[in-house]
């Protein structure tokens, strides 16, 4: 730890250095608060999360959990999109900050938090750095890749032959840390920092926000201070390592001074746009191995190790955590697979040992135990079918505790919004059993808010409400169902998701129309744009109808992929006609003609298609054929398109068969026309004659009733078959098994009476078939024997 | 005249070494190791500096390469009551891994039973002097110890190369033996029990990958900590091994030529690439079925080695790499040979396109390709 002494005007200050989630660090912590009994504990976060002290250190609330910071860039401070940000401070138990804070609560110290508010942070830092990182799924306040990620650190991981950073920790900070006294800790921890800091570039950390945080947390630090100086107790700075030198240079040094004052002034984000709250978390989140997170992976198993520690066991506990681990991973593992013995566990505790001594560790830590379960209970070579084992240790190893707040815990207003639908539409949300709603949303308008409520909450993605059973728009299936069904359930979860989509306004309905507002300026095709739309129209957002509507048609007429634009042409169809039914006044007319001449300017260039997209392809002709009867001159063009499609003599064979169809069915080929084309096909050279098949899949799709017309249809596909060689035939077989599909059974059996006609026989014959007795067999199988034997 | 083996055992290669880290070793070792866990894991995975032993300095190179970890789980197993087997694929250096381990530890690496199909019971534990034993009758005199003997008598490890190639009937002759440690001889009657002494255990080696292997019993694979040794996965430590290996093989036969870097780097690509399926510039390739090992990489080079030490004037050869590539990887099927053919076709081209060089002669000697 750092110390400034106390001056005239300032408290005496001591620098604790930490890094986020480590038993052995909150475990120091706790001790050096206890022996420096400080008036003040400074911690490193965002000040306006300040007022959630008192909830974080209640009784009743347990980690994990995680503050919520976000902010509305109303004002287009950061960029002109003025967009919403968001981020998260985790906390477990094992964090130093909250250990700080819990032991500062006990000792009736003040507390408070001394970095910038987030909004502030944001606007601190260049695009696409610190917390502006726009990749990142979750972004997290706390992210110490300073620390762990550097090019002295991989040199450092080589030479001691440790895998990676976290395991170098282990050894050093965790398992060798817990022996050592407060001062030893916190100067190795501090060392190490300044390394890692002495190889981080300044530039960086100006662009990621990090020197102004810096700045404006030692102006902090020095107002609370002067404020402390009559007293005699020091103020204690609880921060991340990295940070605790250069605050002691700036607390000291002269330019220090006029450079936090400097950044004081600058704050610049408005307050009321900032909103900060606490949400549970769950340790699955806030395991580092899932991607976004900081700190040390293993959340579960470094949450036992600091409840042994808690308990008292602080000289060895490892020993303990790590022997429950690999009995409890062996009994999972028996229940699941069988086969595993006592023996195996004995084994996998001897040798995490062995290596733990191998390796020059004081016990077993993470590391050890995973090897030791790799090595003693997986058996045969390593891969998916073997690695039961080590996926039981891995979940167990991050834990799945989920953290709660005290009920004094402040909500943001969509969670009160939330409880009073749930009051208004008579949810049971008490209940920790799924219950069941079934509701008549077309004929029942009370059914219909309740529905719509439910879509909303879906659309938030707060796993409150599914839908088990109801028409399904974004997939336009079950429209004919009358009634939805849905499941439901209350969880802490379903407020922790809420919280998390605060940030988009107050009430559900805000929410959720700010989402759907934030995905329309996204880039995307016009299938994606329609399906939103579905949302919209399902969520009964009519505000939203008509931006969305809009945003269709820019995205339509923009948007050259036919099969997009097909999809989403029937999307629109399909809200059309469900318009009246969900009492939606939208009209859809202009944005369907829209789309149907964008798609018929297309077709011309869609005659060349792969064989699986001629299903797609032949959907969407027959779509556009229905929509465009509507106005006689898109009709018109339609036609145009068709007959200049079929002039491209590399059309696909099933395309074409389905153009003619068309033509056919609509009085202007006759079917001598289409029969010539047919022709073509059978009589032509090898790729052609196998297309003929295809070509009849296309035709009957469309014009089924060709077949039924005279018998010239019949014989040619008579002829066909008898010029095909029989592993041609087998080759063909799916496609002309497609082709039939499209005919009714009886259809098919008036087929098969006809074909038999052609070979001199009746129906009936080819569908009976004489039985084979068993005798017939054997004797064959007889005159089989007595001729080979012969032969022979 | 001293005669020069193809391959010295690895406790003759590296005499000196092993000496030196004996002698100065000073961690526990458990009863009957030369020498201790550590100094074991610092024999096969190397130390920074070199030890000084009796006024001379030894450098302790790495000699596996790849996983670390693994390495000492496999020195903490064989400190304990279980066998290690080590699985995986042809040429992942798993009978190396062996070999050092048994070297290290038990001074010897040659108590070894070499499985195949036609391994009998006797082979593995014991078997007679049938003249002996008809003048005397049984005796201890007349028993011949097959290598799992001499490991329990001596308290030394026995190697069982190739485990899954013996039928499963006799590798369950393990199973006894391994779990009470004790052998019986019925013919010798009350004196024929053979208590293992401490120090002896167990190392097989098993493929898991070719045909024909029997698959292992259950009861078996419980006295077994198993570990998988995978292939490397970065092509920078490949080169690395390649180097290292073809260098030894050359020093070995008197060969005065060192591996080249280039070469060696080219080779490591290719066989990194053609395993994992995709190139360092992103085209995805087919794999062949042939098994792409850094071992067969080696054999690859070290032949091409030959040619150019004996016919070219101690110049690797681009055609004649090409050609012995082509040796190594159309052993089973001629789709792989196509496979290998298509790569030079697109990976290889756009490689001499940007890189130039040795990558074009290498492109240009496609031609052998058939």
């Amino acid at each position: 730890m750092e110390k400034i002494l106390r001056s005239e005007e300032m408290a005496e200050i001591i620098l604790l250095p930490v890094r986020h989630h480590s038993p052995a660090c909150a475990f120091h912590v706790g001790r050096a608060i206890e022996s420096i009994r400080p008036c003040v504990i400074l911690v490193e976060g965002p000040e306006n999360a300040s007022p959630l002290i008192p909830v974080m250190v209640h009784k009743d609330t347990e980690a994990p959990f995680a503050i919520y910071y976000s902010y509305h860039d109303r004002l287009g401070r950061i960029s002109e999109e003025k967009e919403r940000y968001k981020c998260y401070y985790p906390f477990l138990d094992y964090s130093p900050e909250l250990a700080a804070l819990r032991e500062g609560e006990r000792q009736g110290s003040r507390t408070a938090f001394i970095d910038l508010p987030y909004g502030d942070i944001l606007a601190a830092s260049g695009e696409g750095r610190g917390l502006l990182n726009r990749e990142a799924e979750k972004n997290n306040y706390n992210d110490d890749h300073f620390l762990s990620r550097n090019e002295y650190l991989r040199q450092l991981c080589e030479r001691t032959g440790l895998r990676c950073f976290d395991e170098f920790w282990e050894k050093y900070f965790e398992l060798g840390g817990l022996a050592q006294t407060d001062q030893v800790w916190f100067s190795n921890l501090l060392t190490y920092c300044n390394l890692a800091r002495e190889n981080s570039r300044e530039e960086m950390l100006e662009e990621e926000g990090c020197l102004a945080r810096e700045r404006y947390m030692a102006g902090r630090i020095r107002e609370y201070a002067r404020a402390a100086c009559s007293g005699e107790a020091p103020v204690l700075v609880v921060t991340g390592g990295f940070h605790t030198t250069a605050l002691k240079t700036l607390l000291t040094g002269e330019g220090g001074k006029e450079a936090a004052e400097r950044n004081d002034r600058t704050a610049m984000v408005p307050r009321e746009d900032q909103s900060v709250y606490l949400m549970p978390y769950s340790m699955e989140a806030a395991d580092a191995l899932n991607g976004y997170a900081s700190g040390m992976p293993f959340t579960g198993f470094y949450q036992k190790i600091w409840e042994a520690l808690r308990e008292g066991d602080t000289n060895t506990p490892y020993g303990g955590v790590v022997l429950d681990m690999i009995v409890a991973s062996g009994k999972e593992t028996r229940r699941k697979e069988g086969g595993l013995s006592t023996c195996d566990e004995i084994c996998a505790c001897s040798m995490a040992e062995g290596l733990a001594g191998l390796r020059g560790k004081r016990e077993p830590g993470a590391y050890e135990l995973m090897d030791a379960v790799l090595s003693s209970f997986v058996k045969g070579e390593y891969s998916l079918a073997t690695d039961t084992p080590m996926r039981i240790l891995r979940r167990r190893m991050t834990g799945k505790k989920v953290g709660k707040l005290c009920e004094q815990a402040d909500v943001p207003p969509i969670i009160h919004d939330f409880e009073a639908q749930c009051r208004t539409f008579r949810l049971k949300t008490g209940s920790t059993l799924e219950s069941e709603a079934t509701l008549s949303i077309f004929s029942n308008p009370r059914h219909r808010q309740t529905g719509i409520f439910f879509h909303r909450m879906a659309f938030l993605g707060t796993a409150f409400a599914r839908k088990v059973k109801g028409p399904n728009l974004q997939l336009r299936k079950d429209r004919n169902l009358m009634r939805e069904i849905w499941k439901y359930k209350w969880s802490a979860q379903v407020n922790a998701a809420l919280i998390d989509v605060s940030v988009y306004g107050g009430t559900i309905e805000e929410a959720a129309s700010g989402i759907v507002k934030e995905r329309l300026v996204k880039e995307m095709g016009a299938r994606e744009g329609a399906e939103l739309l579905t949302h919209v129209f399902e969520m009964g957002l009519t505000d939203q109808l008509q931006p969305v509507y809009e945003r269709v048609r820019e995205l339509m007429l923009r948007d050259t992929d036919f099969y997009s634009l097909a999809e989403a042409l029937r999307s629109l169809l399909m809200m059309e006609e469900l318009g009246e039914l969900y009492g939606s006044s939208m009209e859809f007319g202009s944005l369907v003609q829209t789309g149907c001449r964008k798609l018929i300017s297309l077709l011309p260039s869609m005659t060349r298609i792969k064989d699986e997209d001629l299903t797609g392809c032949m959907n969407a002709l027959k779509l556009l054929y229905q929509v465009s009867g509507r106005e006689q001159d898109v009709q018109g063009i339609y036609f145009d398109a068709l007959s200049r499609m079929i002039r491209d003599s590399q059309i696909h064979a099933g395309l074409n068969g389905c153009i003619h169809g068309i033509l056919y069915g609509s009085g202007r080929e006759k079917a001598a026309e289409v029969e010539t084309v047919c022709r073509g096909y059978l009589t032509g050279t090898g790729g052609q004659l196998m297309g003929t098949a295809q070509f009849f899949r296309g035709l009957f799709y469309t014009a089924r009733d060709l077949v039924f017309i005279g018998d010239a249809f019949l014989k040619m596909l008579d002829t066909f078959l008898g010029q095909v060689t029989p592993e041609e035939f087998m080759e063909l077989l799916p496609e002309l098994r497609m082709a039939f599909t499209w005919f009714t059974p009886r259809e098919t059996d008036k087929i098969a009476g006809k074909a038999a006609a052609l070979h001199g026989r009746k129906q009936a014959d080819i569908l009976e078939r004489e039985e084979i007795l068993p005798d017939w067999y054997a004797y064959g199988a007889e005159v089989d024997a007595y001729v080979k034997a012969e032969m022979n | 005249m001293e005669q020069v083996l193809i391959k010295p055992p690895v406790e003759v290669r590296y005499r000196g070494e092993l000496e030196a880290l004996k002698g100065t070793d000073t961690g526990r070792r458990p009863e009957n190791w030369q020498m201790s866990p550590r100094a074991v894991r610092t024999f096969l995975l190397g130390s920074p500096k070199p030890i000084e032993y009796e006024g001379k300095e030894y450098a302790i190179e790495k000699k596996y390469f790849g996983n670390d970890a693994l390495v000492e789980r496999c020195i903490v197993t064989l400190a304990g009551n279980r066998g290690l087997m080590l699985v995986g694929e042809p040429g992942t250096a798993k009978t190396m891994l062996s070999e050092l381990l048994s070297a290290a530890i038990s001074g010897v690496s040659t108590n070894t039973i070499q499985g195949t199909a036609g391994t009998t019971e006797d082979m593995i534990k014991y078997s007679w002097n049938y003249a002996m034993l008809l003048a005397q009758g049984p005796s201890r005199e007349a028993l011949v110890p097959a290598p799992l003997y001499v490991g329990m008598e001596k308290g030394i490890l026995t190697r069982f190369e190739e485990i899954t190639r013996t039928p499963a009937e006799i590798q369950d002759s393990l199973i006894s033996v391994l779990s009470d440690k004790v052998l019986n001889v019925p013919e010798l009657g009350d004196d024929g029990f053979l208590f293992a002494r401490a120090g002896f255990n167990v190392i097989g080696t098993a493929n898991t990958r070719d045909k024909g292997v029997n698959e292992m019993s259950s009861a078996l694979k419980r006295r077994f900590n198993f570990e998988t040794v995978m292939p490397v996965r970065e092509a920078a430590m490949e080169k690395r091994i390649i180097l290292n290996e073809v260098n030894r093989l050359a020093e070995e036969s008197h060969i005065q030529m060192q591996a080249d870097e280039d070469v060696a780097e080219i080779l490591a690509s290719t066989y990194h690439e053609l395993r994992e399926g995709v190139s360092s510039y992103g085209h995805r390739i087919d794999k062949p079925a042939a098994v792409m090992s850094t071992a067969e990489a080696v054999s690859v080079y070290y032949q091409t080695m030959i040619t150019g030490y004996y016919y070219g004037e101690d110049r690797i050869d681009m055609d004649c790499l090409v050609q012995n590539l082509v040796g190594a990887v159309a052993k089973e099927n001629q789709d792989d040979l196509e496979k290998v053919k298509d790569y030079f076709n697109t990976v290889i081209k756009d490689k001499s396109d940007r890189e130039g060089g040795l990558w074009r002669k290498y492109y240009e000697a496609r031609k052998w390709l058939r």
